[in-house]
Parts: structure tokens; sequence; C-alpha cells
């Protein structure tokens, strides 16, 4: 499948095509970040958007004003976006369900509104970032998307191998256990905090990373695009509809939803009718309805991924203790 | 095992390919073949067409398919360049397709439409976007690939200050509107002895408005030697439930006049909150916004009169020139209201980019930048006549008129030699309306 | 001045409230985030302005028609794509709940264009009332005292009708429940028809004040997940108070500190409230 994807721009020479792989890509890297809090450990976060914020100001700022390289702003990003992470949800933590879900999305809104009255950073107005020579140091390319599809392509994969690391490691077993009983696992032993906040802030790094990256490749930003409502919904709609709490889920959510949405609104969206929303929406409810466990679980019960279901062992009831 | 999930993603990814594949296919087909003088020039509308902007975007569609209409059609009763015949005349009779693509208000959308079109489409020019914030990255892909972009309504000054070479804009900038007000306020003064002094800014927390505060914050220095003075600043939320703290804090600050820059739903409901408050202000001037837009009078009634902006167009001028009065026909049979200022402004940026081809004579873009730049464009349908564009791509002629609202109507008030009435410089008590 | 500023507070507060009270029933009892609430709401109000538009009948008198309305459409939903959802994952009903957002939002601007509507001349228009120097609109007032009233038939209706008993019972065990030989499906469909009635209610009140256009109902509901959190899912009171709570924080706070911070204060008292009491104020 990796391999797939990696090629797939190489035979098909489309520039929409690769516009569209790129932004696939970060989505599909964005959701494995937020499978790892909300998958594996159990803890809805509908402000992802936040992070992904962060990175994408971060970076751009120091490179806007300081002329601070982007790669260095990338890590920059990241790094704030952790601190971010483990400051505003280590209190949270002791939410249960809702009431948790509920306040990432209040901490998100208020970061957007913070961003958006703060001079410094251009508020309301947006950051065009400055155009500068193509380059990989850089990260800026103009003639051809290639080159950004190459970074993305590089950088989902240390996504990928980071979440399947975590999956199979003694830290993935102890978020699992609190999401399946954070009680039982307080008694096993787990210091469920800990862990949650550590799985919090591997999330929102990796989200982090990819904001800057999504800002080097629109080269503009303003608050109301990255750290909108909007992209935090994105990610949860993807991995729900891919299939929670499964390494895959987030890859085939990504895959299916922003081709989908793109697209319809290539054939559609000239009308002015609103009828590509209305078609994309009835096709979210459809697969909602009649795949309530995701595509992931679908292709399980075809038992086609027989692998991954004794991996995921009853990953699918994860969405169930995420908000209960 | 391994082997059947390889398989079956394998097959979902090209599933996928395949859909991608085939709209980039025909699309790519669909291109015209290279020649010299095609037969359909295709140019990019990029709008905002769904999302809450959408009443404006579809407003301005119909606006751009009447330019088409007029450009494409043989239309000898309205006197205005490349009426007469059917297509361009420079390019033996070649039709103009406009290409419509929905940004929903998204900078990215508006980024990858652009790319699309010019790529994909093959579109030899771009017009839009209407929100400065999805202008900007439309207007840098256009300028990466060196396709002319005209933008019609979009009015933050940043955009002409970015020094692409690429770009022109046909609206006056927010940066020549607030002058425009303080010269408008300081004409009632002189005139009418209107006595206005203090002046209070209310704004949309967007790029809009935030520009709209820093030009008001600019200009004020210039005029505080004729006795202006900014007394209060309200700066709201982009999406408003209620409007009542605001209102307070301008009925507490008193002021002689009130600069809007407001949209329709939130400018709705400032002047209900007024009326129930008794706030009366001298002059309330709004930018290029939710009070051009005429269901402001549908929603309004006679609660709308009194209110003031600039605007490029009035349908009292209708009776005055001509030329606006037929397009108004065209396009009033399409949306089924009259044409107002921001739209009829990016109607203009259609006819000029059309016009820009016709008379280079070629799709070279080189060519078509080349006629955008040195040429003067007649627009018979703007007060001002003509459109030039600077060195920095602004329209020099300002299009835009004083306009008042009064019985219903947007009675054009100022400068005195467009004016179909004398402005009110004051607002009686709501209750004696 | 601060009167005023706090009356106008506590109004907006109460329909806040309304619409609340519509969300945290089905988040209370289903334990389902319906991203469609919004939409109700913004359906419920087309339908107050074409009742004006086409039969001039005021949105106070066709009211209970938009209450009915949006009750139905809640039992239908409830029938035709919450049923099927139900028992799903958690996080799959919130994705068919938004994929209908997006459906009956723009289905709504496919139909009646994307135009901001505004009713002009109901029977409470341009009224008001002044006393002590604080001065309240009509509109706002009686859509506060109909929100005001409607809770009051919620909570009657929950806390004192067999209905209503059943719908607590199976919100406690919906398994147990249904031994005890309660219709749950019923029961669900009731409980999604009555949050319709309640955003119906609020709709038709909100009608006389509030612009109308597809994207009404997007800001209300996302205010009211946060009132419903604050109050305690599944609980009116919690959702009354939370309401007002909001209302005025919302008012005191762009008062104070500058209204562009107006909704970024609403997040913050939340994130301070759930500090104290992580259940939300009335959770158990």
């Amino acid at each position: 499948m990796y391999v797939v994807i990696g090629v797939l721009p190489f035979i098909i020479q489309n520039t929409n095509f690769h516009h569209v792989m790129v932004i696939f890509l970060i989505f599909a890297a964005v959701g494995e970040a937020w499978n790892i809090i909300t998958g594996f450990a159990g803890q809805t976060s509908f402000g992802h958007a936040a992070f992904f914020g962060i990175g994408a100001y971060t970076s751009s700022v120091l490179f806007w004003k300081f002329k601070i390289n982007p790669w260095a702003g990338m890590l920059a990003g990241a790094v704030l976006a952790t601190v971010t992470a483990a400051i505003v949800s280590y209190p949270a933590f002791r939410l249960k369900g809702h009431y948790f879900a509920i306040a990432t999305l209040a901490v998100a809104e208020i970061i957007q509104q913070l961003v958006v009255s703060w001079d410094y950073v251009e508020g309301a107005t947006g950051i065009s970032i400055p155009v500068v020579a193509d380059g990989f140091l850089n990260l800026q390319f103009h003639k051809s998307k290639i080159p950004y599809f190459i970074i993305a392509y590089v950088l989902f994969g240390v996504v990928l191998l980071i979440s399947y690391l975590v999956e199979n490691s003694k830290l993935g077993y102890y978020l699992k256990a609190i999401r399946e009983s954070s009680d039982a696992a307080e008694a096993m032993g787990i210091d469920h905090a800990l862990y949650k906040l550590i799985a919090m802030m591997i999330s929102a790094f990796l989200t982090a990373i990819f904001g800057s990256l999504y800002a080097q490749y629109i080269l503009y930003i303003d608050p109301f695009m990255v750290f909108s409502m909007n992209i935090s919904m994105k990610i949860v709609l993807l991995v729900v509809l891919g299939g929670i709490g499964t390494i895959m889920g987030p890859v085939i959510g990504a895959a299916i939803l922003i081709p989908l949405s793109e697209y319809t609104r290539i054939l559609f969206g000239g009308t002015g009718k609103g009828i590509d929303l209305i078609i994309f929406g009835m096709l979210v409810v459809l697969v909602a309805c009649y795949q309530p466990h995701g595509i992931v679980g679908m292709l399980r019960r075809m038992s086609l991924l027989k692998v991954s279901a004794t991996k995921g062992g009853g990953a699918t009831h994860a969405g169930r203790n995420a908000v209960s | 095992m391994k082997r059947r999930l390889v398989v079956i993603l394998l097959a979902s990814v090209l599933v996928l390919s395949l859909i991608a594949g085939c709209s980039g296919g025909s699309q790519q087909q669909a291109a015209p073949k290279e020649e010299p003088k095609p037969q359909t020039i295709k140019i990019g509308a990029i709008l905002p067409l769904t999302g809450s902007a959408a009443s404006t975007g579809v407003k301005l569609k119909y606006a751009i398919e009447v330019a088409q209409e007029i450009i494409n059609n043989p239309h000898p009763e309205i006197n205005l360049p490349l009426a007469k015949d059917a297509g361009l005349p420079n390019l033996k009779g070649a039709k103009v397709e406009f290409v419509f693509a929905d940004h929903q208000a998204n900078p990215e959308v508006a980024k990858s439409e652009a790319e699309r079109l010019i790529q994909n489409e093959k579109v030899v020019g771009l017009i839009g976007c209407y929100h400065s914030s999805a202008t900007k990255p439309a207007s840098q892909v256009a300028e990466r690939f060196q396709i002319p972009f005209v933008a019609g309504s979009s009015s933050s000054a940043a955009l002409t200050e970015r020094g692409l070479k690429w770009f022109t804009r046909i609206a006056p900038n927010d940066d020549m509107e607030t002058k425009f007000f303080f010269d408008y306020l300081k004409y009632l003064n002189e005139k009418f002895n209107a006595g206005i002094k203090t002046v209070a800014v209310v704004y949309i927390d967007n790029e809009y408005g935030v520009h709209a505060f820093q030009m008001v914050d600019k200009w004020i220095k210039e005029y505080e030697k004729d006795g202006f003075k900014v007394v209060l600043d309200v700066k709201y939320p982009t999406n408003v439930s209620n409007v009542d703290t605001e209102v307070q804090k301008i009925k507490q600050a008193k002021p002689d006049a009130i600069f809007h820059a407001s949209y329709i739903g939130d400018m709705t409901q400032f002047v209900k909150k007024y009326k129930e408050l008794g706030v009366v202000p001298k002059a309330v001037l709004c930018y290029c916004g939710g009070f051009q837009d005429p269901q402001f009078v549908v929603n309004l009634g006679k609660d709308a009169d009194y209110f003031s902006g600039s605007n490029a167009c009035t349908s009292t001028l209708f009776g005055k020139m001509d030329a606006l009065n037929k397009i108004n026909e065209l396009y009033k049979k399409k949306s089924g209201v009259d044409i107002d200022g921001p739209t009829l402004e990016d109607f203009a940026s259609a006819m000029v980019i059309a016009d820009a081809i016709n008379q280079a004579g070629s799709t070279d873009p080189n060519k078509i930048l080349d006629a955008l730049k040195t040429k003067t464009f007649d627009a018979p349908y703007f007060v001002s006549g003509k459109i030039k564009f600077g060195p920095t791509g602004q329209n020099d002629f300002s299009a835009s008129v004083m306009v008042q609202l009064q019985n219903g109507k947007y009675e054009a008030v100022w400068p005195e030699q467009f004016k179909t009435a004398d402005p009110k410089p004051a607002f009686p008590k709501w209750e004696a309306r | 001045m601060l009167a005023q500023v706090i009356a106008s507070g506590i109004l907006m507060g109460f329909i806040y409230a309304l619409v609340a009270i519509g969300l945290t029933l089905t988040w209370g009892v289903m334990d389902i985030i319906n991203f469609a609430h919004g939409e109700f709401l913004m359906l419920s109000m087309y339908s107050a302005f074409w009742m004006y538009t086409l039969f001039r009948t005021d949105p106070l008198l066709s009211l209970p028609l938009e209450a009915l309305l949006i009750f139905v459409l809640g039992y239908v939903t409830y029938k035709i794509v919450i049923k099927r959802v139900a028992d799903a994952p958690g996080l799959t009903a919130l994705l068919a709940t938004f994929g209908l957002s997006l459906v009956l939002r723009n289905l709504a601007q496919f139909l009646w264009t994307p135009n901001y509507r505004f009713l002009n001349q109901t029977l409470v228009t341009d009224k008001k009332l002044a006393f002590a120097g604080i001065v309240l609109g009509l509109p706002q007032v009686v859509a506060s005292v109909g929100s005001v009233i409607m809770t009051l038939a919620v909570f009657y209706f929950v806390q004192r009708t067999r209905m209503g008993r059943a719908i607590q019972a199976t919100a406690l065990d919906k398994a147990t429940a249904k031994l005890m030989g309660i219709n749950t499906e019923l029961v669900y469909g009731v409980t999604f028809g009555l949050s319709g009635a309640c955003v119906g209610v609020a709709g038709a009140l909100m009608s006389t004040f509030y612009p109308i256009h597809p994207e009404s109902g997007a800001l209300y509901s996302l205010l009211a997940f946060v009132i419903v959190a604050l109050g305690g899912f599944g609980n009116i009171k919690g959702a009354l108070q939370g309401g007002i709570i909001i209302g005025l924080a919302e008012a005191l706070g762009g008062y104070f500190l500058g209204t562009q911070f107006k909704y970024a204060i609403v997040f913050l008292i939340y994130l301070l409230v759930i500090q104290l009491r992580p259940q939300g104020l009335f959770g158990w």
C-alpha cells in the first residue's frame, strides 16, 4: 500500500492529482496522530486544529519575521505544540468522555481567538509566507508538486512507523488498557494520567509537523483556516470513517474522504447550489449507517484483515468507550 | 493473509486512482489544441459559491454570466466594448467561456482551484475571488504560472502592496475608501453644517474588517486637523448570535458618525439594535459589504433609510447611464434583483479581461498582461467611465460614489456631479420615521 | 448601563438554554452527539419564514406547527439514520449526524438560495419594554419567556408523565428498561422528536429577530455543546442554568474585555467550571 501511494503520482502526471495526493498524505498523517490519543488511549479530542495551527503559525512566523529556516521552524512548532498539549491536557485528563472532548474543543476555539486578535502575527489578516528560491532547504517548490509529495510521503512513513511502534510497545498496551477501563488500569498500577499525557504529546508533536508542512505548501495561512473547527472535524471524520483505533483506518479514511470532497467539488461546485456538499454529506451518512465500524470494519468482516484484527483486539469498541 | 491484505488495498487504491485519472484525463482531452487563435477562450472565475458568503458569490456568478452573454452574442443596443459583435473581433470572433470554481471561503481551496483551472482547464486568465483571503493565495498561483489575474471586488489594500506583476484589481481598496469617507464627512460639515466630530469604527474580526480599521487609524492622523476624532472601536466575532453588548458600547460613546465594516447578516442585527436602543448618529458610513446588498433594504424596509456607504453603482443611476441600465436588465432577468456595487465590479473584471485579450489580439499571457497594464479600458457602466491600472495593479479611477438610502432607494449623494439627491446629514429619531 | 448588559445577557441565556435542552436530551438519553441540531434550528426558522411570507401567519402563531414539524423531522431522523448507528462505536453516530448536517444545510441553500432573510413585520417587531433605564426588545423578551415556558413543559414531561419516566429509565439503563417492558425504540424516537420540538420552538421564536440563512443554526449549536457539557449531560435544569451562565458570560465578558473575545470567554468559563466540577454543574 505504502509503495503504491509512493509511485502513483509518477504514473498519473496531473498536477491536480498531485495536489490531492499531498493533501491526502497530510490529513492521513494527522489522522494517525489523532488516532494515538483517541483511538488507542480513548480520549476524544475535538481540538486538534490547535496543534495543527500552532505548527503552521510557528514555522511561518519564524520564517517571515526572523528568516529562520522552515525545517527548524517546523521542529520549533512541534515542540511548542507538545508543550501546549502538556499544559492544557494534563488538568483535563480527569474529565471523562464528552467533558474531555468539549474541553479540547474549547481550548482550540480560545487559541484561535487569541491568534485572531494578536497583531504581531497579523491577526485576522493572515500571513503570506515570503516566496524564496526553490529548494529542499527552503521547503518551497514552485515548479512541481512532486518534491512536496516526496517530503509529505517520507514524513507520513515516519508517522506510520511511530504509530506502529506505539501500538506494539508497552505504551500501546497501557493505553488500550486505559481505554478499556481506566479504573482497572489504575488498579493494575498503571499511572494513567502519565501515559495519556505521553500519548497526547506524541499526537500533538506529529500534528504540528504536518501543520508546518501544510503552511509551507499553501504559502498563506490565516487563523480561520488552520485553527478552524473544520480542521478538527475533518480529522475526526476521516479516522472514524476509515476505522478508529487501527493503523490502517486513518489512511483508508483519508484516501476516501479527501479525493471525494475534492472531486465532488470540482464536478459540481461551480453550480453555486451546494450540490457537491449535498452529495458528499449523503455519502458520509450512508457509510456511517451501513458500515458503522468504518471501512476497516468492513474489510475485517470480509475476513481480509485478520492479521490486524488479532492485533487490534477489540479496537472497534474504542469509540464507544471513548465517549462513555 | 498478508498478501490478501495487500491485494485488497491495491485494488482500493486502484479504484481511487481511476476516479482521479478519469476526471484528470477527460479534462486534458477537453483542453484546446495549441492553435494561435482558438475558438473558445477559457477564463477561470473563483467564487465563494457555498458557505456563509454564498449569497454574494452566486450573484457575482450571475453578473459574470451576463458579461459572457454580452461578449459572445451581438448586443448592438449596449454601448460597450465587445458588445456589438459576437465574440472577440480581434480573434476572429472567438468565444469566451468563464469556468466557475467554488473556493468555499477557504484559502487552501482557492489555491488548488487556481492551479486546477490553469493546468487542467487551460484558462488564460483568472478573476475572483471576493474574499481577500482567498484572492491572496489564488493570485500567487497566477503569478507563479504567469497568468493575468483581475480581481473585481476584493478590497483589502494589502493585495496590491505585494509587488505582484500579474495582479490587477478593479475595486477601490479600503485605503481609498477610508479617505473617501473622511472627505465626505468634511463635505457634510462644510456644506450642511452637520457638525460631525466624533467617529466610531464598528468592524468584523476578519481580514476585511481589521484592515478597514487599520486604514481609519492611518487616515485619522491626516484629518485630526479637521476636528475628527475616533472615540470608539468595536470589533466583533465573525459569527455573532447577538450584538447587544456591541451596541450598548456604541450607545454609551455617542459618536457622531459610525464607520461600519460588516456583512449583511450582522449589519441587519446592528440596525435592529440601533433602533431598539435608540442610537441616532448623524451618519453611518458602510464599507463595501452588507449595506450594498439590496437584500438590506428588503430585510429592513424603512429602517434601512439614512444609512450610507460607498458603492460602485446604484439603481438611481440607471436612468442617467444607459449602458448600466441595459446591463442591469440582463442581470435582473437572471437574479431577480438589481445589480449592486460589488457585483458590478466583478462584472467589470470579466469585461476587462476579455477586452484585454481582444486588444492583445492573442491568448499569449504576456501580451494580455501588456494590454492590461498599458491600455485604458472603457467602462461606461462606472461613474468614472474608464479603468486604468497603475504600476501596482490598482485601478487608478475610483468608481465609488457615496450613496444614501432614502425612501428605500440607494440615492447617489456625493460627489456633487453624480448626485441624484441631496444627502441627509442627520438621523431622525427612530420613532419619527 | 451594567444592568442593561446583564438583562440582555440573561434574555439571550434563556434562548441558548432552550436550544441546549434539545441537545442535552439526545445526548443524555442516547449518548449521541447530534451535529445536525443547529440545522434543525435553521429549518425551523425557515419554516416560520415561509409561513409568514406565503400565508401571512405570524411566527408566534405558526409556532406549534414548527414544533410539530421538527418533532416529526427528529423522529424520522431517528428511524432512518440514528437507529442504524445507535449501537455502533460512539463516534460513528457523530459521523452520521455530521453528514446529515451537511445535507440539510446545503439543501436549504439549494432550495431557498443563500440569501439572508429577515422578518420585519411580525407581531413583536420593533416593540420594546423600558423600565428603570433598561430597554429590552420585545422580540427577545417574548423569545425568552417562550423558552422558559417550553423548558418547564419539557421538564414536566420528563419528570411527570409516563413517557417521560420511560425516557429516564431508558437513559439510566437501556437493557433493564427493555426487560421491564418499555418500548425503547419508541422512547428513543420520541426523545429525538422532543429534542427537535425544542429547537422547533426556539427557531420560531428566534425568527422574529435573527437573520435566517442556511448557516444560521451553526453558532447556536456550538454554544449548545458547551452549555450541555457545562450543565451536565442529560440534565435539563443544568442546561437551563448553563444557558444563563453562558449568556451572562458572553454579555459581561464582551462588555469588559472587548466584544471580539465574547465567545472565547464562554469557552474559558467552561474550562474553569469543569476544573471545579468535572461532571458539569449538575451531572452525576
